[in-house]
């Protein structure tokens, strides 16, 4: 599984094109954050249209890019949600966290 | 009689073909859209379901992973046909080759076209027979069991008692996916925490280019000890709620000291108790731990 990546201006983009709900996801979303950040990209969007749910271990992958760019001052945001994945972050809270990409 | 007429939503920036295979889906009376641009098509995919869908690999603006999932989310029985020049790398088309997915190579050979739109159209009518049966179904009772060795290998597990209701219009698809977390969540305890007794702490420990929980995974994954324990999954319903029990054969938990981080810590594991808790109506722990049963309450049954 790979996750296209795009590069806006300042901005890293990942396009996840998955639900983010597996060991095989999870390392995908890893690889492509880790090509944007070894690009020098410290802004980083995570597109999550493509993705239906996300359980407790894509949240761990998301949390664990969120804290490596705030360790370097980045920002990681993500595109506007919608549907049970807007939920999920609403119910934990990430939303408050993971400012939008509008 | 239901109509079997299929549906085709075709997709093509090169307008000859798309006029060729336009015409002769008319020729054949099957009902086609044609589009040329992405909008046009995604637009269609997002608000209709077609059984079965033609793209151009060529269009321009199209990301192929994108238009996978958004062609097999509406009905995930929805057959995609991509079509191609033969110059385009197989590398690059291995991603489309799958279940309900596959590549037609330019010049399209409409014999094999005409073979596609049939497949589509006995699949259909075989989701319409279940969904007809399932609804006169007043219950149901389903088990599977499984090894860690080969939940260490499984991607996903979907439970087919959940995407039966889900056709048969007894759950909304956004029931149906809280349901698949809750079940992911509970087979995810059991399956690491329960039966390969690992710490969700261990991710924060580094290990080599790894961390201790991923490197005592893998290794626990290899000794039979652990690996051949079992999780089993039992689900049923009765006409008014679906219930679900994942059983391990691990040592339990206290749920005293079992807690989901707070809204402002940020440790990469946990959270799959609240997760659990909101997707479903009832959770409920058993067996010191080592069993839980998730219950969601379902629709009547629709009149046919």
């Amino acid at each position: 599984m790979e996750f296209p990546t795009e590069i806006i201006g300042d901005k890293g983009y990942i396009i996840i094109t998955g639900d983010l709900d597996s060991e095989v996801a999870g390392e995908a979303l890893r690889t492509a954050f880790n090509h944007m950040y070894e690009q020098g990209k410290r802004t980083i969007v995570l597109d999550l249209s493509g993705a239906q749910i996300i359980n407790s271990y894509g949240i761990g992958k998301v949390l664990s890019c969120y804290q490596q760019l705030k360790a370097q001052r980045g920002v990681l945001m993500v595109k506007p949600l919608d549907g049970f994945i807007k939920e999920t972050f609403e119910l934990l809270m990430l939303d408050k966290l993971l400012p939008v990409d509008k | 009689m239901i109509p079997v007429q299929p549906s085709i939503l075709l997709a093509d920036s090169d307008e000859r073909r798309r006029e060729t295979l336009s015409s002769f889906c008319k020729k054949k009376g099957w009902g086609c859209r044609a589009v040329s641009d992405i909008t046009q098509f995604q637009s269609y995919l997002q608000n209709e379901s077609f059984d079965l869908v033609i793209a151009d690999a060529d269009m321009p603006g199209l990301s192929p992973m994108i238009l996978i999932g958004q062609a097999s989310r509406k009905r995930p029985s929805q057959s995609l046909l991509v079509v191609s020049d033969s110059s385009k790398k197989e590398y690059d088309l291995r991603m489309f080759r799958g279940a309900s997915s596959d590549v037609i190579a330019e010049p399209v050979d409409l014999n094999w076209l005409e073979s596609c739109v049939e497949q589509a159209i006995t699949s259909r009518r075989q989701e319409e027979r279940e969904q007809l049966a399932y609804s006169f179904v007043v219950s149901e009772k389903t088990e599977m069991i499984f090894s860690c060795k080969e939940l260490g290998q499984a991607q996903a597990i979907a439970l087919p008692i959940v995407g039966r209701l889900l056709a048969a219009k007894r759950l909304s698809e956004t029931d149906a996916l809280k349901i698949r977390v809750a079940v992911q969540e509970a087979l995810l305890n059991a399956f690491e925490h329960g039966n390969l007794e690992l710490d969700s702490r261990w991710k924060e420990e580094s290990v080599g280019d790894t961390d201790r929980f991923t490197a005592t995974r893998n290794e626990r994954l290899q000794d039979p000890k652990y690996a051949d324990r079992k999780v089993a999954i039992t689900s049923w319903f009765d006409g008014e709620a679906i219930q679900i029990v994942v059983k391990d054969e691990g040592k339990g938990f206290s749920q005293d000291t079992r807690r989901d981080p707070g809204v402002h810590e940020l440790s990469p594991y946990g959270r799959g108790l609240t997760l659990m808790r909101n997707a479903v109506d009832q959770v409920v722990f058993s067996g010191g731990g080592s069993e839980v049963m998730l219950t969601k309450r379902i629709n009547k049954p629709r009149k046919w």
